[in-house]
């Protein structure tokens, strides 16, 4: 059983993201395999220096920095959303890597989920 | 139509009831494939899909319950029905023992749903033929 999330939302604008992360979070406290794809709005979870304490909420970086070391295999950000927000990879988490977006990548999994 | 073997289904419904179609979509689905003679192993409620649990909800009288609905179906056909407890805790939807553990006036918790982790999802994920999303609208 292999799994892939997919944040395809900004974060901070609702809590589907958040939600889909305790998701990969669980699955991983399992020993499931379980990879990220951050696609659209959603790159922006793995930008560096995100600093939501003045509008209330707890940092996404700081729990995307631990995803490798809890067990979650891949922080995947789609090349073409990073494109579209300019942002490089040295700009995103070290643990990311981009991705081409196609049906190849999406048929490595047994499950993919999106909220 | 053609015969096919039982299939066991997981429903996660992330949607609530009166802001989205999720509970009544999956209901529908529900009803649908355990008529076809498909298993239902488990309904998790997880994200604003915990409202759907909440014994509080009041419909108009020219109006369906949802609650009420999905838990006579649930009992009928005594599925589990998990509601994940940190998506719960936020949204205010209790059981009494989380009610005295967080110290609040109430609970909550309709029956047959029950509060847990999401290691049931996890497990569900696992085991069940398909896991089917029932999500809000956009």
């Amino acid at each position: 059983m292999n799994v892939l999330i997919v944040i395809d939302r900004a974060p901070y604008g609702d809590w589907s993201g958040r939600e889909s992360l305790d998701m990969a979070f669980s699955l991983a406290a399992f020993d499931k395999p379980v990879a990220l794809l951050f696609r659209g709005a959603g790159i922006n979870w793995l930008r560096h220096g995100q600093l939501p304490e003045d509008i209330g909420q707890k940092s996404g970086e700081r729990n995307l920095a631990a995803a490798p070391i809890f067990g979650v295999s891949d922080l995947l950000a789609d090349q073409q959303a990073a494109s579209d927000y300019r942002l490089t990879l040295d700009q995103l988490l070290p643990a990311a890597s981009l991705v081409e977006v196609r049906p190849e990548l999406y048929r490595q999994y047994d499950h993919v989920i999106s909220l | 139509m053609t015969q096919t073997s039982p299939l066991s289904y997981t429903l996660v419904i992330s949607g609530a009831p009166y802001s989205s179609q999720a509970p009544q979509t999956a209901l529908a689905f529900a009803k649908a494939a355990t008529a076809a003679g498909h298993k239902l192993d488990r309904v998790f409620l997880y994200g604003d899909g915990v409202y759907l649990a909440s014994s509080l909800v009041t419909a108009p009288s020219d109006e369906v319950n949802w609650t009420e609905t999905w838990c006579d179906f649930l009992c009928d056909t005594r599925t589990p029905a998990t509601v994940c407890i940190a998506s719960a805790l936020r949204r205010g939807i209790l059981n009494e023992s989380e009610k005295k553990r967080y110290q609040r006036t109430a609970s909550n918790l309709a029956d047959p749903f029950e509060i847990a982790g999401l290691g049931d999802w996890v497990e569900s994920v696992a085991t069940s033929s398909r896991v089917l999303y029932f999500l809000p609208a956009e």
